[in-house]
């Protein structure tokens, strides 16, 4: 068993190492806000940027660069509003990050009138000690004011969002 | 999802090459498999590895070991320092001795990989800063998610408007 894992773990680590050490160091010290995948994009040649996008079918090529466009054009203090979201999100484990995302996208299917209420509940949640808030999620007021759904979206993005 | 390899999470793949991940993260990870070729030939050297591992056997030890091992140690003359210190990896014969011997020095390899990856990096190629249209496209879906759940409150998340 032993030996297993440490083939396991040298394989893994020999095939990952080289893709690590050429992202930025910053990321591998963690708690600056460190460039992300648009940031490095954005420091590429536009040759580069065109080989790449030259890569995948032009419709979805053209929606990235209109994505990136938009992306650039933020005012500065919400980018960097996102960006630190963004990065905290980015540091968590990729199955809670996969929860998470699954949990936002049905988020965005709900009615837009249910979206603010499920917003703030989740807001309300994540400020609470982790007692008080098991006790919201199971109180009749609680079940009786969301949908099956919405408890769900509530307690994962809650429990799992970044605070 | 995010690219495992892009997210420093090889474990995921060395967990999905054991068996280990949960139903709903082993379908979200083979879902990006089939688009992700790196992904895809880490985890089939990982799925090989184990396979590998999984049919070797260590060789049996021969019914009279113990007796021998005692009738020769018994037989000592009075040992130098030095044949004192080297006695107990005698016991072990070589057979056993050199799995032994690969397995640590595996681990410690493993270990500093792991936690120096950039000092095993080969030198990173002119391109290396190179960024690839589909992860910035993933992290803008992520961007997206975030953002969108973050303006819930506000008048633009009845938009619902990708960036």
């Amino acid at each position: 068993m032993l030996l297993r894992f440490g083939f396991a773990i040298l394989l893994a680590a020999a095939a990952v190492g080289p893709v690590w050490a050429q992202q930025d160091p910053d990321k591998q010290s963690g708690q600056q806000l460190v460039e992300n995948s648009i940031d490095r994009w954005n420091r590429m040649s536009p040759a580069e940027r065109e080989r790449q996008l030259a890569k995948l079918p032009p419709d979805r090529a053209r929606m990235i660069r209109q994505r990136i466009l938009r992306y650039n054009q933020m005012n500065p203090e919400e980018q960097q509003a996102l960006r630190e979201r963004y990065q905290t999100f980015s540091q968590l484990p990729p199955d809670k990050q996969e929860i998470i995302r699954e949990r936002l996208r049905e988020f965005r299917t709900l009615p837009r009138l249910r979206r603010p209420v499920v917003h703030g509940e989740v807001e309300q949640l994540r400020l609470m000690p982790e007692a008080q808030r098991q006790t919201r999620m199971n109180s009749d007021e609680f079940r009786n004011r969301y949908s099956p759904q919405e408890q769900q979206i509530i307690r994962d993005l809650s429990t799992y969002l970044p605070k | 999802m995010n690219c495992p390899i892009e997210n420093r999470n090889s474990a995921m793949l060395v967990a999905h090459a054991a068996g280990e991940l949960d139903p709903l993260a082993a379908r979200v990870l083979e879902q990006h498999l089939a688009g992700c070729e790196a992904c895809r030939s880490v985890a089939a050297e990982q799925i090989a590895m184990w396979k590998a591992l999984d049919a070797w056997e260590a060789p049996p030890v021969s019914p009279d070991f113990d007796r021998r091992l005692y009738r020769r140690i018994g037989e000592g003359a009075p040992l130098s320092w030095w044949e004192r210190l080297a006695r107990p990896f005698r016991a072990i014969p070589l057979r056993q001795a050199l799995p032994l011997t690969a397995t640590a020095g595996l681990l410690l390899m493993a270990g500093l990989l792991l936690q120096h990856p950039g000092s095993y990096a080969p030198a990173p190629a002119p391109h290396s800063q190179a960024v690839r249209a589909d992860q910035v496209e993933s992290t803008l879906d992520d961007l997206d998610l975030l953002r969108q759940f973050g303006t819930a409150n506000s008048a633009e998340s009845v938009h619902n408007d990708a960036m």
